[in-house]
């Protein structure tokens, strides 16, 4: 057999392998946990043949399926898919050696899959990705604590008496032990002399390519002590993370999270949302104290530290039991969070100050190690004998020439003291310029304190990121960025995780099948049972609070929103409303689940995919339609007949031939998250089996075109879905 | 002379009856006051004297009977004793330190009492010896630095803390305390942010260490470079400043919860008789005992702050859970309202605790709000002269906020919503209706930007205030603050959702704000208020574009100011009388006449619109939506005035109009603090059972 043929390759070549390669390091540790110094060290070494063979390929072409690995084609999807369909040890050992040769992104996009394998699945499959998953731990902080808070919540369905022994649990436990440190490898001797001989502070001047324990050291320092000069007695801050002798690389991050989760548990507490958000807005003032820190959000694309959270822009979303929020975060994009200097602290107050000063600031930013140097503001007269409004006047009046296109507002009167003549001005067009910038201030919400998040979610991105840079101390800064996070805590959010990478892997088959549906997946963090993080979904705001705040129908809150039918806002806005009414029309087909937002641009957004697969209303007692097409949305698209919604019915004919296409690796996905998992989304034995039918593999093109017309029509005539809102409404307290 | 034997042999009359019963250290003070040295015999002698417990009455009288020519005499005693006491603050023993701080305190208060007329110098040359004071005087500030800093009991620190209140309150006058030149000159600037810095510390000596800052900033101010002034204007570590901000947070929740307290006792006897008994006699009555004795130090403090560091600002958005809890029983409550000092504030676990705890009970609160709610208080009742006091201090306080532009910031923030509970003024015409305004307005004040709550308060207290020498300068603090926050509205182009209307009419239109110019005499204040006040009408007449909320706001203003036209037409008589007359005041009225055009010409041209829309429609009482209508279609033939600098205004600042106050108040709390500290260190008496157990 081929898996016996690659297997034997491998053994031999084992033999011939010298030693381990694997620093003492790291296998100790697993020697203590484990006891496995042996497979380790075969894992290692297999790790070393796999490469060799790829270089010497003649010897390896003897089977298709060694072929099949070797191949271009042979991608990070297929070797999930082996890795998890394999009975055979060589096969999988070879895999988890294979795992070292992807891209660490291609490999991260199916971590929940590894890690579900390596906790539910018998000790080969785990030992075969085990050297891999240690291997990145020890590159990157990111990767471990993410790593980590996946492992503790795929182990939490264990039973409590296995989970504490389980590998799973084991592996977690050593990176949060912080011992999988990078081995140091035999790095640039350059770098290995600072780190052996000098102090901290020299040793980021010198390579702040390298993260040593000094390093660390010295950030929390400097992190704490901030710029002030003249106290240097204040010795025993409460609110300053103690400089231990072995600083833990993980631990600032962990402390973010533990503070944003327990800030949301403290809320769930309070009775009415005004005190959440009050509450909110206090708590995060002090996490502000903290900041900038070696913190990041996992959820950004680019390398960046977080430098201050603008508090009382955070609120809480609606939910009915639990407290869910959004907060805005200030970072400051950065070459590499884990080795990039920490950025300086600039007090609150020091807006215009750190303005003026511009180019001392940008200095701090990019020079490593300058933050010994923090520029004192305090030294020039001005810093509290300043102007400040008359400041701000000028600040003001600058950038309202630049931006304003009204500028019909009042006459300053300062032009009335260059010129003595008096000024005279008609009563009529004070009170017409009023009603004018009455009316031309952008639709936003009513700030309703039942619904405090419709606010801030309506504002533009742009807008608010605008307005916060310009309140920032740090807005001054090119590396500035504004980012957003939801926390949310006391909700499982496996099965969003989930459903995001069912949703991106749609979204690459389509986008690799060029079929213009349109979804938007949005990333998801577990990091335990029943907390994680999510994306927001920028510009975009619920059905519902659109219904509630215009009291208009869809299709007129189109026209307000985008201009009349001709125009060409609109038609932009229409088309994108229907091609992710048939992006999500499928995912729903598929999945399942309910709640909508509507974005400036006119998409549609599903969220909350609470109720998918096995979970989905279906299985409760309802009768559902296949998704949600309310007449409504029939309008916005121009009615029954019209070519858009034609279009549409295409667009979802198309997409579901695309994923059909690619169905293995959707199913594939969803299969090894079964693994071991009490979700209500895989309850049952029929979920895989119920989701491979809805690919209608067997039905011709004709056929599938006649399907989708029947869902169209059973999804418009069906009043269930009117049922399914309300069961949403009542369940998820979604408004 | 006479006087002084007198007393003098009154001493000894009572010391000689007591001879037996003498204690040994009253018998070593005595030798001290003799001109041997008294080590000559005794070598030992310093040594024990430090392990005697302090007789504090008989040394500062001793000091105290000393004439002039004994000085001479005994002045190498005295200079050693001082000397000693500096040395004993080094001993490990701390029942010495202890003493010796205790006989310090003795030292400069006796002294002093002694003294009240000669000079600083002779002061130092009595005490430590002019030559060696430099030397002294620094051994004292550092050995009492490294106590304060050091890890060593906290009654040591808290004594240490007392000493140098009692030294920077010995003088009433604190600027000719010159022995404070040497406090300057050592600084321990340091030492109190330390403690401000730290939980703990904070908890047990924040109080005295803040009020300590307060008067040392306060120490020549005027005439010479204070260090105090200069590192407290750059500090910005955070913790610290959050740290100094929770201590007058603190002290200002625990005067509006012992108001609260107060002010719910009396509730039920109140509203009992309410019906059968309205009368000024009976508030005056309620007012008396409601009335709790305010904190001027502590204000001060919370000035001087807000006033010097700019980075101070950032703490007073600084979110806390509300301690408007009753204190708890474990903890010692404070005696005495009356003294502050006397014992240590009320350790409540929220302080020690960097996290909010967790109550669902708990409003969220922060220094701005709790000291609108103390000024809110303070502001009811300016009759005696500490609440006129704090009132003032209160009204500066919110001046230099509504300057600050990060204030004015979060003050304006949409998104810092808080519902503040102010304090009403009940006036007796308005009794009851107030009362049930006031009980119904508790419950559902609605969560509105903190700016509202500002012009609340400024609000209330233009519109309900009635005295017949009422304090002018207050008046136009308002209407000042208020003008500072409406510039910033203007230019930050923030439409603030308040209702306007309360502040252009009162509820009684004899109440009204316009009414108020023709209350009292001319005076400065008072031309000056007018013309402020009319700024403000100028700035919704020619600028409402920007900042009103909304288009019928704009028709509401007009329609009050029609509304109340007489009271235009009179003030316009008054000052036209007043600016053709030549005096003293004819500037000042010409430019309130200035401020009065676009007003008049609101009231000309809209008043004849009026009637003749009532004549043609035979109405004889129009009804505000009608005269709105009327005011709606006629603006098109109005043309105002743009009047110069409406959105300018001048700047706080201290000196030169402000100093004379500050030095009153100044000398106010020190009389204060010193009647408080004197009160409280002679009785250390548990304090010495802590250390002689110890050792």
């Amino acid at each position: 057999k081929a898996c016996q043929e690659v297997l034997l390759q491998v053994q031999l070549q084992n033999r011939e392998v010298a030693g381990p390669q694997w620093d003492a390091g790291s296998i100790r540790e697993e020697e203590e946990e484990d006891g496995e110094e042996e497979e380790e060290e075969k894992r290692g070494s297999v790790r070393e043949i796999s490469e060799s063979t790829s270089s010497s390929a003649a010897a390896s072409k003897q089977s298709w399926l060694l072929r099949l690995f070797e191949s271009k084609l042979f991608d990070v999807s297929m070797a999930i898919a082996y890795l998890y369909k394999s009975k055979e040890p060589g096969v999988q050992a070879y895999i988890g050696n294979r795992l070292f040769s992807f891209p660490d992104s291609e490999v991260d996009f199916y971590l929940p899959q590894l890690l579900n394998m390596y906790v539910h699945m018998d000790t080969e499959v785990g030992d075969a990705i085990s050297p891999y998953l240690i291997y990145r731990c020890r590159g990157g902080i990111a990767f471990s604590l993410l790593t980590a808070w996946l492992l503790g919540a795929y182990s939490s369905d264990m039973h409590i008496s296995t989970q504490r022994h389980s590998r799973g649990a084991k592996l977690r436990k050593l990176i949060l032990s912080d011992e999988l440190k990078p081995s140091s490898p035999p790095p640039d001797a350059h770098s290995r002399a600072c780190m052996a001989s000098v102090s901290a502070d020299i040793d980021v001047f010198v390579s702040p390519s390298r993260r040593t324990h000094q390093r660390s050291k010295s950030d929390a320092t400097t992190a704490s002590s901030g710029p002030g000069a003249g106290l240097r007695r204040t010795g025993s801050n409460p609110k300053v993370e103690a400089v231990h002798e072995e600083p833990d690389r993980l631990r600032p991050q962990r402390e973010l999270v533990k503070s944003l989760l327990g800030i949301g548990k403290r809320l769930a507490t309070l009775p009415t949302k005004e005190q959440k958000t009050q509450r909110l807005i206090s708590e995060l003032s002090l996490l502000n104290h903290k900041l900038p820190a070696r913190v990041w959000l996992p959820t950004a694309e680019h390398q960046h530290h977080v430098c201050r959270v603008p508090h009382t822009q955070a609120v809480v979303l609606n939910s009915k039991d639990k407290a869910p929020y959004i907060i805005y975060v200030e970072v400051l994009e950065c070459e590499s969070f884990e080795t990039s200097p920490v950025p300086v602290r600039i007090p609150e107050t020091r807006i215009r100050s750190a303005r003026s000063a511009e180019n001392l600031d940008c200095g701090v930013s990019h020079r490593a190690g300058s933050f010994s140097t923090v520029p004192n503001y305090d030294n020039d007269d001005e810093a509290w004998a300043t102007d400040d409004i008359g400041q701000l006047q000028v600040e003001v009046e600058t950038q309202t020439s630049s931006s304003d296109n009204i500028s019909q507002f009042s006459v300053d009167s300062i032009t009335s003291l260059e010129s003595k003549e008096p000024v005279f001005i008609a009563a009529g067009d004070i009170r017409r310029r009023l009603s004018e910038n009455l009316a031309h201030t952008p639709t936003s919400f009513r700030r309703d304190p039942e619904d405090p998040s419709a606010v801030a979610l309506k504002e533009p991105w742009e807008e608010k990121v605008r307005r916060i840079r310009e309140g920032s101390p740090y807005g001054h800064l090119p590396n500035w960025r504004l980012l957003s996070v939801i926390v949310k805590c006391g909700d499982d959010l496996r099965q969003e995780l989930l459903a995001y990478q069912v949703l991106r892997q749609l979204q690459s088959i389509w986008q690799q099948e060029r079929v213009p549906l349109w979804i938007k997946p949005y990333k998801i963090l577990v990091m335990s049972s029943d907390s994680g993080m999510i994306e927001p979904v920028l510009n975009a705001v619920s059905l519902h609070q659109v219904r509630k705040q215009s009291q208009l129908s869809l299709l007129d809150y189109f026209l307000q929103e985008h201009g009349s039918f001709t125009t060409e806002e609109f038609l932009t806005a229409q088309r994108n409303f229907v091609q992710s009414c048939a992006g999500y029309s499928l995912i729903c087909y598929l999945l399942h689940n309910g709640n909508i937002l509507l974005d400036s641009e006119g998409h549609i957004i599903h969220i909350d995919f609470g109720f998918i697969l096995s979970s989905s209303p279906r299985n409760l007692g309802f009768e559902t339609s296949a998704f949600k097409l309310t007449s409504e949305f029939v309008d916005v698209m121009g009615g029954l007949n019209g070519d858009m919604f034609i279009y549409y019915k295409m667009l979802m004919l198309q997409g579901l031939i695309a994923a059909r296409k690619h169905m293995e690796k959707v199913l594939q996905i969803v299969e090894i998250m079964q693994q071991g998992s009490h979700l209500p989304c895989f309850h049952g034995s029929s979920t895989i089996r119920g989701l491979k039918e809805r690919f209608h593999m067997s039905l011709t093109e004709e056929q599938l075109q006649l399907l989708v017309e029947q869902l169209v029509d059973g999804s418009m005539r069906s009043i269930t879905t009117k049922l399914y809102d309300s069961f949403q409404y009542v369940t998820n307290g979604i408004m | 002379m006479s006087q002084l034997e007198k007393k003098a042999g009154l001493l000894r009359r009572t010391s000689s009856s007591k001879k037996p019963l003498k204690e040994k250290v009253v018998l070593m003070y005595d030798e001290i006051f003799a001109k041997e040295d008294p080590a000559k015999n005794n070598p030992r002698f310093w040594d024990e004297l430090f392990l005697m417990k302090v007789n504090l009455e008989y040394l500062e009288s001793k000091l105290e009977s000393v004439d002039g020519e004994e000085v001479q005499r005994i002045q190498d005693n005295i200079n050693s004793l001082f000397h000693h006491c500096v040395q004993a603050l080094g001993e490990e023993h701390q029942i010495k330190v202890v003493n010796a701080l205790q006989t310090l305190c003795a030292l400069f208060r006796g002294v002093h009492q002694k003294n009240k007329s000669t000079s600083g110098f002779d002061i130092i040359n009595m005490l430590m010896g002019f030559d060696k004071a430099e030397q002294r005087m620094k051994d004292l500030m550092e050995r009492l630095d490294s106590l304060l800093c050091g890890d060593g009991s906290e009654s040591l620190k808290s004594l240490c803390l007392k000493l140098l209140l009692c030294l920077v309150t010995v003088t009433d006058n604190i600027s000719q305390n010159t022995i404070l030149e040497y406090v300057m000159i050592n600084s321990i600037f340091e030492a109190i942010l330390q403690i401000l810095s730290d939980v703990s510390s904070r908890g047990q000596h924040g109080y005295d260490a803040v009020v300590l800052l307060a008067l040392l900033v306060n120490y020549r101010k005027y005439e010479s470079v204070n260090p105090y002034i200069v590192k407290l204007s750059i500090v910005d570590d955070e913790p610290t400043l959050d740290g100094m901000g929770m201590v007058v947070h603190q002290a200002l929740t625990e005067y509006n919860r012992q108001y609260k307290d107060k002010e719910e006792e009396h509730q039920g006897g109140f509203f009992s008789t309410l019906t059968s008994m309205v009368g000024s006699m009976f508030i005056a009555d309620a007012d008396e005992k409601l009335s709790v004795q305010t904190n001027e130090a502590i204000l001060l403090a919370l000035y001087e702050a807000v006033h010097l560091n700019r980075n101070f600002i950032t703490v007073l958005a600084q979110s806390h859970p509300e301690m408007d809890i009753p204190t708890t029983p474990t903890t010692p409550t404070p005696t005495t309202p009356t003294t502050p000092l006397g014992t240590t504030p009320p350790s409540l676990d929220m302080m020690n605790n960097p996290e909010l705890p967790l109550d669902p009970n708990l409003q969220t609160s922060n220094l701005l709000i709790t000291f609108l709610k103390y000024a809110s208080i303070v502001m009811q009742d300016t009759k005696d002269e500490h609440r006129l006091n704090s009132a003032r201090l209160c009204l500066i306080i919110l001046t230099c906020i509504a300057e600050d532009q990060y204030a004015d910031a979060f003050l304006h923030d949409d998104n810092m919503n808080f519902r503040v509970n102010l304090h009403r003024m009940v006036s007796f015409w308005l009794l009851e209706d107030t009362l049930h305004r006031k009980k119904a307005v508790d419950k559902n004040i609605p969560s509105r930007p903190l700016v509202c709550a500002v012009l609340d308060l400024m609000v209330e207290f233009i519109v309900t205030h009635m005295m017949k020498d009422f304090p002018m300068d207050l008046y136009l603090r308002c209407v000042q603050i208020i003008h500072k926050l409406l510039c910033y509205q203007k230019k930050c182009r923030i439409r603030l959702h308040y209702t306007w209307r309360e502040l252009w009419s009162g509820k009684d239109p004899s109440l009204s704000l316009s009414q108020k110019p023709f209350l009292g005499d001319y005076d400065t204040f008072q031309m000056k208020f007018q013309e402020t006040t009319l700024n403000l009408f100028n700035m919704f007449i020619t600028y409402g574009d920007t900042f009103l909320p909304t288009s019928n706001s704009y028709d509401e203003l007009y329609y009050e100011i029609v509304r109340m036209h007489q009271v235009f037409d009179n003030l316009y008589c008054m000052v036209l009388r007043v600016s053709t007359n030549t005096g003293q005041w004819k500037e000042a009225a010409s430019k309130v006449t200035h401020a009065l055009i676009n007003v008049r010409a609101i009231v000309n041209h809209f008043n004849p619109k009026i009637e003749s829309y009532a004549a043609v429609n035979h109405i004889s009482q129009l009804s505000e939506e009608q005269v709105l209508e009327v005011v709606r279609s006629n603006y098109d033939t109005l043309t105002l005035k743009l009047q110069d600098g409406l959105d300018q205004f001048e700047r706080y600042s201290e000196q030169p109009k402000e100093a004379a106050f500050f030095k009153e108040l100044v000398r106010s709390i020190s009389l204060n603090v010193r009647k408080n500290v004197s009160l409280n260190t002679l009785s250390q008496d548990i304090l010495l059972k802590e250390f002689s157990t110890i050792s």
